[in-house]
Order: C-alpha cells, then structure tokens, then sequence
C-alpha cells in the first residue's frame, strides 16, 4: 500500500463520514437558507425604506436592485460563511477527541497526518458544495424578491460571493489546529468567534486588507480595496495553519485526560 | 511470524507523579498475555506506550521486532487494538464501521467484503448490521469495536479492558476470537481489572500495581483471585514500608 493509495483511503473514510454525519448537512442548510433569507429581507426592507438598516448596511446597499442586493449577501455570507466553516471544522476534528475514537486512529496504516489532511481535503470540498448552493440560492432569492435578470455586473458580483466562500474556508483553517491543541469541539469554535470579532475590529480601523481573515471579504465587496501584496499574505495564512494541524496530528500524544 | 510485542525498560511519568516505571514484558508470537491491575495501576498508560499513542521518557517499544517509533505502514497493518473507546462512528451503520476499519487497516478491497461478513458472523452482529451505531447498546457498540479491531486477523492484539459493557454472550465470543487468533499465531496483549474470563484463558497473566509490574500469576491457580489481591497487597505494604523507611 503506497502512500498515494493510503490518502485515497483516508479521504474516502473522511468523506463518508462527512456525508453520514448531521452537523455538515444541517450546518450547510442553515448557511444556505439563512444567507438568502437575511438576503431577501433586507432587500425587501430597502423596498420599503427601512432608513436605519440602510445606514447600518451603508450606501451600496441603499441603491437596492441587485448591486444593494448582492452587497448585504457578501456582507452576510463573510460573517455567516466563517462562523458556518469554523463549525464544520471544528467538529471534523474536536469530535475525535470528544467521542473518544481518536484512540483507534492511532498504530494504523494510514498516519494520522495523512487522516487531519484528508479531513482538510474533504472540508475544502464541503465548502465549494456550500458555495455553489449558495450562490445558487442567492440567484434563486433575487428572482423571487423580483430584482428581474442578473446583469454582467450582478454576475461578477455573484462570482465574487462565491469565491468569498471557498476563500472563507481556507481562512477558517486555524479552527481545526485549535480543536486539535484543545482536544475538542469548542476550542475550535471559540477560535472561529475569535476570528470574525477580531477581523470586525481590524476592518473597522481600517487594516482589514493585511489582516488574512478579514481580506476575503473586503476583496469581494471591493477588489480594488484589496492589493496583491495583502492577497498573497493571504494565501500564506491557511497553508501555515493547514501544516500546524498537520504537525499537530503527526506529533499528537494522547496524555491528557 | 516475526517477534512479538516488547516493551524494554519503559518509563513515562505524567504531571503529578503517575505513569509507568521500568515497565518490560514480552508478548510472544501465539501467546494470550494478560495484564490485570486495579484502576489507575497504569495498564492503559502501558498500552498506550505499545501504540505509540505516547512517547516513552525511557526505554523502548517494539511490534515484530520493529520500534513503535519507527513502524511502518506494513508493521500497522497487521495489529488491532482497541484502548478505551471502539473505532465506532455513531452515523455509519455497523457495515459501515466495520468497512472504514477494514480500510483504515488496508484490507484489500476485493476481500473487505468477506472480511466483514465473517465478523459480523463470529460477533453475532447480524441484526444490527444496517443500524446506525448511535443506536446500538454499550455492549453492542462494545462488541463492534472488538469486530473491528480483530476483523483483519491481525498478528499482533492489544485490547484494553475489552469486556468492559460486555454482556456473558459477548465474553465468550470475544475469549473465543482471541483464542482463535492466538492459535494462529497472533501475539494477544488484553488488560483486565478483574480476573475476568479472557484473563483466565491467558497463557501468562502479569500484575501491574502503581506503575510497575510487580510479578505473575500462575493461570492454573484455582484461587486466581485471592493470589492477585495477595500480589497488590504485598506490593503496597513493601512501598509504603519503602516509604517510611526513606522519610
């Protein structure tokens, strides 16, 4: 049994897990759902002049249509999105600590490396399934609060919300290390709060775009605010975090109660 | 079949004092080797330290004469062992626990089915083989992680306290499977509590006591029982005797 052959297995078993296990399926519905309901209601509210939620949302959202419709769904879905993938990660790895079978993942074939890298494999895909609900979902939305056919910018905007998902999963990443050190769930949960309150505080002083995960989605809701620089920090901050977890799996005793 | 299992001089404290002392004990090829020890006497710490499921401060581990520390995916493929909590997802039915097992242990796809179907056999696991395993009794979600552990024949066994939630019928299934594999040549290491049935059917029965093993029982003694107490007893007196003589 190869390496490669060894991986194919271990990503096959995550990804069965994955697909039998409830909080992966109702974490993508309550996301899926949820962006597009918070979505269509404010929209509707915009219809109906709602000026506090106007000033709250700011002025993109205020010129309503598509362009106000698409702004609070990438508003929406970079909280909702981090928070969604910080769970589902936090459960991939915290629950083989707080189940207990993380004892039988030990003197196997498979490494345990190749098991956490798996799981981050298996997640990523998660992600762009979620995504591409998603925006689906955000498409579907705007028909039914009857914005009328998506123009070419609505569509690159619609492009943006989804690659804002698949990029919020990558940023997420650090939830899986935490869940690893703490030895369950809510460590890894409590790191994914952390992170969307700390890049809420970063893009509010204006140092979003040189903070990881809070640069995504600035990009989406403005490419231009977003330099090259500050996207290829970006790309370095889940790869570290993706080796951590690794190195934690690889190294991982079992020596705590 | 290579060697056995071998721990050489194994030493791992943890924070506070408790862990395992000089531990050293063979498991040789076709032997069932018990390891019986009150709660806390460091049985799991000692086969965790067997499964590299935590590092030695001193010493050595060793499966079919290879260190754990640097086993292969070839040495892993032909142990079972189940420590503490069954390999057992609570959303996978039973078939399909048993398949992620068989996977993860690198049964090769064209004999997983018939492995499987074996141990759903000799488990008598049956009538809960499509169930979801959230669903299965403590003894049944007990009995399916020692199916998984052992499904693939493995040469070498670790099994912690196994008959833990095991009901009479699951004993004996249990004492009959590892009885099977060491007849084949399996190297068994099964820890134990009590004096329970698998101990009993041990070719060697080792005492472990506050870290260290402190000596054997004759598995022919018809007073199991009362010589184990005996053994801890004694081990107790002469360190706490150790213990006043040094303060």
């Amino acid at each position: 049994m190869n390496a490669r052959h060894r991986f194919a297995i271990a990503v096959t078993v995550e990804g069965r897990k994955l697909r039998a296990a409830r909080v992966p399926v109702v974490t993508a519905l309550l996301f899926v759902a949820g962006v597009t309901a918070i979505c269509m209601s404010v929209t509707i509210a915009v219809t109906n002049g709602s000026a506090e939620l106007v000033t709250k949302l700011g002025p993109l959202v205020a010129e309503g249509g598509w362009a106000g419709y698409l702004s609070s769904a990438t508003q929406v879905v970079g909280a909702g999105g981090f928070i969604a993938c910080g769970v589902v990660l936090s459960w991939s790895f915290g629950r083989e600590f707080a189940e207990g079978t993380i004892t039988g993942l030990f003197a196997l074939p498979v490494g345990r490396a190749m098991i956490a890298a798996a799981k981050l494999v298996v997640f990523f895909a998660w992600a762009i399934a979620v995504s591409a609900l998603s925006t689906a979902a955000i498409i579907l939305g705007g028909l039914a609060a009857g914005l009328g056919s998506p123009g070419a910018e609505s569509f690159a905007s619609l492009g943006r919300v989804f690659v804002l998902i698949v990029l919020t999963a990558l940023m997420a990443v650090p939830a899986a290390w935490v869940a690893t050190l703490s030895r369950g769930l809510l460590g890894g949960i409590a790191a994914t709060i952390a992170l969307v309150a700390s890049a809420q505080v970063l893009v509010i002083s204006g140092a979003g775009a040189w903070y990881p995960p809070a640069a995504p989605a600035l990009w989406a809701m403005d490419p231009a605010s977003v330099d090259g620089a500050a996207l290829a920090l970006s790309s370095f901050f889940p790869l570290l975090f993706a080796v951590l977890t690794l190195l934690a799996w690889r190294h991982l005793q079992l020596d705590r109660a | 079949m290579s060697d056995g299992m071998v721990l050489d001089r194994v030493s791992r404290s943890y924070r506070g004092g408790a862990g395992v002392r000089e531990a050293s004990l063979v498991v040789r090829p076709g032997e069932i080797h018990a390891l019986v020890g009150l709660n806390g006497a460091g049985k799991s710490t000692l086969m965790k330290l067997l499964l590299g499921m935590l590092r030695p401060d001193s010493g050595a581990a060793l499966i079919g004469g290879v260190d754990v520390r640097r086993a292969d995916s070839r040495t892993w493929s032909r142990l079972g062992q189940l420590v503490e909590t069954p390999l057992a997802y609570g959303e996978l039915t039973v078939r399909a626990n048993l398949s992620v097992a068989a996977q993860l242990r690198g049964v090769p796809s064209a004999e997983r089915s018939m492995v499987i179907d074996k141990a759903v056999e000799a488990f008598r696991l049956t009538e809960y083989v499509n169930r979801r395993t959230r669903s299965l009794s403590l003894g049944n979600r007990q009995r399916l992680g020692i199916a998984a552990a052992l499904q693939h024949e493995p040469d070498f066994v670790v099994l912690d306290e196994p008959t833990n939630a095991l009901d009479p019928a699951g004993t004996i299934l249990l004492r009959e499977a590892v009885a099977r594999l060491a007849g084949q040549g399996a190297a068994v290491l099964i820890s134990s509590h009590h004096l329970d049935e698998v101990a009993r059917i041990a070719d060697t029965i080792t005492v472990m006591n506050a870290g260290r093993l402190i000596g054997h029982l004759d598995p022919q003694d018809d007073d199991l029982e009362r010589a184990f107490f005996q053994s801890v007893l004694r081990d107790d007196e002469s360190r706490s005797e150790d213990g006043e003589q040094s303060a």
